[in-house]
């Protein structure tokens, strides 16, 4: 038993890095990343992806610490109640910061103001796909179906109040006619009732459809990103099939605020300088992202607008708990 | 004629929780069959369980007596007592900032001494003291650090053993022992996220 | 059958490397580590692990997770056994009669029949994966929401065999249980349900909490209250291994085991969770020694066990052939595989046949690991229970306390598990049962969500219940089920209301 543990012990230590020299002050301690999300998810990923190779050019290791509840708002209050030191930052997300502050109305963050908000990360379109036995491959398909049949469409979703639901919202207020939303619990389940036939469509993001979209076992409708996905040049977007729906999720990294700018900044570089290089981008073209190019004004510039570009969407989907 | 008060009092429990259950329910929308809003399930549960608090409550009047113990009248008062002195040490302290305004400190002081309270009689010594050490670990925990939340835990749950109190070297033993167990197994090869010493 | 042969031998070959054979035991023992550990479980384990995996070639990487996920199954059922605290869904089932044979110095025989019925079962498992994945993969899309409603309703209707006395208040219980499971935000509006503000409710109450306070600490509580039961925890251990008789009755229980939690493991919807308490209900009502249930009988600890392990296998086949993970620690692996360049999908068979068929022979070579570590330690966790329980408790109650915490690094969770070890010992006052509880609790929000998505789908038409074959054919048995076990009772009820 002992022997077990100790072993598991030489495996169970975080991202560590290199030695190298580092500036004073900053960073003097491990860099905690707090992630809203359980392990496995997307943001869980795209922390793992970041913060490995940001640890190495920091010089500290950086562990990530899950903090999952309440659509990503629990870790996030954690983050806004820390010490601005830089030594506690959280991966931000359109859930926790975008449409969150419209669909918790006793939320306890301010999603700009308590936060100092350093970099995107990636964002990624999201895609409305359809088993293939059900005749739908474009927008004017699916308008001309839903006006058909006599109870309308049914379109699943990861979940109720993600940018996928929303997404639909938006699409059923342009057909005039509301698309019967089916959530589930997580992408996952979702994908198998579109491939087994049950549910016809499906609102996903990207990067979880990925994989289905090559093998072929659904088919891409629309994607919502403004021009046409490069890895996925096929599929045409909502904008050229005639109606004006752009949304993308987005995951970036935070600080309580009050951070210095110095540290912001400092951070800002690296990340950036982490996802110019082949071996991410590639990374992410694979995924379906978009590696994110801001700075950090121009990053809670962006999450600003995204906090007033849901609000009417939030209210239009009745997802309102409370 | 012999009342089974186990069954009485189980039946009565179910029927209580239900009816709140049922009140705070009022507040989310039924929907319809087709699509049924968040207070669909709650009502159909709710009614089942009343049903079946019901059933089991008449049945218990038929049936042979099974005797609860009787609450001698320290058990009842420290049962009250501490659910008062409980609710209004987290009362006055939720109110105040600092550390009992962070997370769920005032929560877990007003629990602490509620089971502090509950705990003075006899019959209720191990209840209380066992649970008292948990919040007490829960609280000591971020902000005291691992090792002082782990050395509070041990300490105070030791006290609901007679025979530590007799010989509280083995406490003492107990303690040194789980204190290197713990730090090895959760700090050293689980690397759990958690302050080992007070954060002043 | 000749391809599968030549695919088994190339993935034999695979696994049987030094290089993953090295790490699928590394794997296994850490499983088996973080398993006996209250509250600590594979996903936080690999979540932690994911860096070292970047370093290792995609194939090992996997083999040594998989290796902690069937490690932790192990595990759990030793704590289970030894201590009452069960760790999630299978290991309740698990403390029935596990917990009732060590206290009746069996110990060393129900870890004996645990490893060796999770053994069987997971090669059995194993074989059906390699075998029959694709078809298998069709027999789980056929299952629709209104056929996982009512395998649920089925579910929870067989929970209340678990009752060890009154069958009313057992289903009570079950009800009170989906009743808990509804606190949280509604899945299919967003909307909060009795969160009362508590954002940590907001996703709901955690199994763990509730499971180590109504079992673990309750149990302590009631322990040291009763200090003539400990004594006979301490004193007795008896022989560690299985006598004739226990093994001829275990063999049928593994067998029937292993077929249930075959078939239910395929089913991504929640079929898994119902595997060892569908066994345990089949062994109560079938076996031989159905009058010995609720003062350990060996079939409710052998039935489980393997079928809890045969569904771990097999629910791998949604995501071997459809690329979709049916749990959190599969999502992890899927995880892994992205970071190290593979998208899991259904086309993994053919694009990475060394990762597919390495995997599949390293599940068996796993479970052999396991059955070879735990049969030497069976002896040392038995040697636990002699330590006096003065001394055992605050280790319990401490191991217990850290776990709970880090579940999601938080308080919180320490105060739910104390206010659940308070209704614990209520409920055990009022011999109102924990287990009926738990299945419901775990039951309930799945049945909502399937019920709530079946009637979004038939636009508000019950009749689909009746009407897909699956679903009405569940639905029968269940009536059944619920006749057979309410008409004992009542004519009791009525022979003892007319002797009045």
């Amino acid at each position: 038993m002992s022997n077990v543990v100790a072993r598991r012990g030489v495996l169970a230590t975080s991202v560590f890095a290199p030695h190298v020299l580092r500036a004073q002050g900053w960073p003097s301690q491990t860099i905690r990343l707090v992630v809203p999300y359980a392990p496995g998810g997307t943001t869980d990923l795209m922390a793992r992806l970041v913060s490995q190779p940001l640890a190495e050019r920091l010089g500290v290791a950086i562990t990530i610490e899950n903090r999952p509840g309440a659509g990503a708002t629990v870790g996030s209050l954690a983050v806004a109640q820390a010490a601005p030191d830089g030594h506690t930052l959280l991966m931000s997300n359109i859930a926790s910061h975008g449409i969150g502050p419209s669909l918790y109305p006793n939320i306890r963050y301010d999603a700009v103001r308590d936060f100092s908000h350093i970099a995107l990360i990636t964002e990624n379109p999201s895609v409305f796909v359809a088993n293939p036995r059900a005749g739908i491959t474009s927008l004017a398909e699916l308008a001309q179906r839903h006006r058909a049949s006599s109870g309308g469409l049914d379109m699943a979703t990861s979940g109720a109040g993600s940018s996928n639901h929303m997404l639909v919202v938006l699409m059923g207020r342009a057909l005039g006619r509301d698309i019967n939303h089916i959530p589930f619990r997580g992408a996952g389940p979702a994908m198998t009732a579109v491939i087994a036939g049950q549910v016809p469509l499906m609102s996903d993001s990207l990067p979880s459809a990925a994989s289905h979209l090559r093998a072929g076992s659904v088919v891409g409708v629309a994607m919502s990103s403004a021009q046409r996905h490069p890895a996925f040049p096929a599929i045409p977007t909502f904008r050229e099939q005639g109606h004006d729906i752009v949304g993308t999720g987005w995951f970036g990294l935070s600080g309580p605020a009050g951070m210095a700018a110095s540290v912001v900044d400092h951070i800002n570089r690296e990340v950036r300088a982490i996802l110019a290089t082949a071996e991410q981008q590639a990374r992410f073209a694979e995924l379906g992202g978009t590696p994110g190019r801001l700075s950090a004004a121009e990053y809670t510039d962006y999450v600003r607008r995204e906090v007033e570009y849901w609000a009417p969407v939030v209210r239009a989907s009745g997802a309102q708990p409370d | 004629m012999k009342i089974n008060e186990k069954d009485l009092m189980s039946g009565l429990f179910l029927i209580l929780i239900a009816a709140v259950g049922l009140w705070l329910n009022q507040e989310h929308t039924l929907g319809s069959a087709r699509r049924m809003g968040p207070g669909y399930m709650p009502l159909m549960v709710f009614w089942l369980q009343i049903g079946l608090g019901a059933i089991v409550l008449l049945a218990s009047i038929f049936s042979d007596g099974e005797k609860l113990t009787r609450w001698t009248s320290a058990e009842i008062a420290s049962f009250v007592g501490g659910i008062a002195v409980g609710t209004a040490v987290w009362w006055v302290l939720k109110s105040t900032g600092g550390f009992f305004g962070q997370t769920y400190n005032a929560v877990g002081t007003g629990m602490l001494a509620g089971f502090l309270v509950l705990s003075i009689p006899q019959g209720w010594r191990i209840l209380g003291v066992i649970n008292a050490a948990m919040c007490l670990f829960g609280l000591l925990l971020e902000k005291m650090g691992f090792f002082a939340a782990l050395v509070g835990i041990i300490v105070l749950s030791c006290l609901a053993e007679r025979e530590h109190l007799k010989k509280p070297v083995g406490i003492l033993g107990c303690t040194v022992f789980l204190l290197v167990m713990c730090w090895f197994v959760f700090i050293k090869q689980l690397d759990i996220r958690v302050n080992l010493w007070p954060q002043l | 059958m000749e391809l599968l042969l030549t695919n088994l031998a190339h993935g034999f070959g695979v696994a049987l490397s030094f290089q993953n054979l090295t790490f699928a035991l590394l794997g296994a023992l850490i499983g088996t580590a973080i398993g006996v550990l209250p509250g600590i479980g594979p996903v936080a384990t690999i979540s932690l692990l994911l860096p070292i995996t970047f370093g290792l070639p995609a194939t090992t990487a996997i083999i040594m997770l998989a290796g902690i996920f069937y490690g932790a199954q192990y595990g759990g059922s030793t704590t289970a056994i030894l201590l009452n605290l069960p760790g999630e869904v299978s290991s309740v089932v698990t403390t029935l009669e596990g917990y009732k044979m060590a206290r009746n110095g069996r110990a060393g025989a129900a870890l004996a029949t645990a490893a060796i019925g999770s053994f069987f079962a997971g090669t059995v498992g194993t074989v059906l994966v390699a075998a029959s994945g694709p078809l298998l993969t069709q027999v789980a899309l056929s299952f629709g929401p209104a056929d996982y409603f009512s395998l649920m309703l089925l579910g929870l209707i067989i929970a209340s065999v678990l009752a060890q006395g009154s069958v009313v208040k057992a289903i009570g219980m079950v009800v009170f249980g989906v009743a808990l499971g509804l606190v949280g935000t509604d899945v299919q509006t967003g909307q909060q349900r009795f969160t009362f503000g508590i954002p940590e409710l907001s996703d709901g109450i955690g199994f763990v909490p509730v499971a180590m306070g109504m079992f673990g600490i309750a149990e302590i509580v009631l322990n040291l209250e009763r200090p003539e039961a400990r004594s006979v925890l301490t004193n007795k251990v008896g022989s560690l291994w299985l006598t004739k008789e226990e093994f001829r009755r275990a063999t049928p229980a593994v067998l029937r085991g292993t077929v249930v939690g075959s078939f239910l493991g395929i089913l991504p919807g929640g079929g898994a969770s119902l595997a060892a308490f569908g066994s345990y209900m089949m062994e109560r009502k079938m076996s031989k020694g159905r009058d010995q249930f609720g003062s350990g009988a060996i079939e409710g600890v052998a039935g489980p066990e393997a079928a809890n392990n045969a569904a771990a296998q097999t629910s791998f086949i949604p995501l071997l052939t459809l690329g979709i993970p049916s749990n959190a620690v599969m999502a992890l692996m899927v995880g892994a595989l992205i970071i190290q360049g593979i998208q899991p999908g259904p086309r993994m068979v053919e694009a990475q046949p060394d990762l597919f068929w390495g995997l599949i022979a390293s599940m068996w070579v796993g479970n052999l690991m396991l059955l070879v570590i735990n049969l030497p330690m069976i002896g040392m966790w038995v040697k636990l229970l002699q330590v006096p329980y003065k001394y055992l408790y605050p280790a319990i109650l401490v191991f217990c306390s850290i776990g709970v915490y880090s579940l999601n690094n938080n308080v919180f969770d320490v105060y739910m598990t104390v206010l659940f070890s308070v209704f614990g010992y209520m409920c055990n006052k009022l011999r109102l049962e924990a287990a009926p509880l738990l299945i419901g609790f775990v039951l309930g929000p799945m049945m909502e969500e399937h019920l709530r998505r079946a009637m979004l789908l038939s636009r508000g038409d019950v009749m689909v219940f009746l009407q897909r074959p699956i679903s009405a054919t569940m639905l029968a048995i269940g009536f059944i089920a619920l006749a057979l076990m309410l008409l004992p009772s009542l004519r009791k009820g009525k022979d003892k209301a007319l002797a009045e």
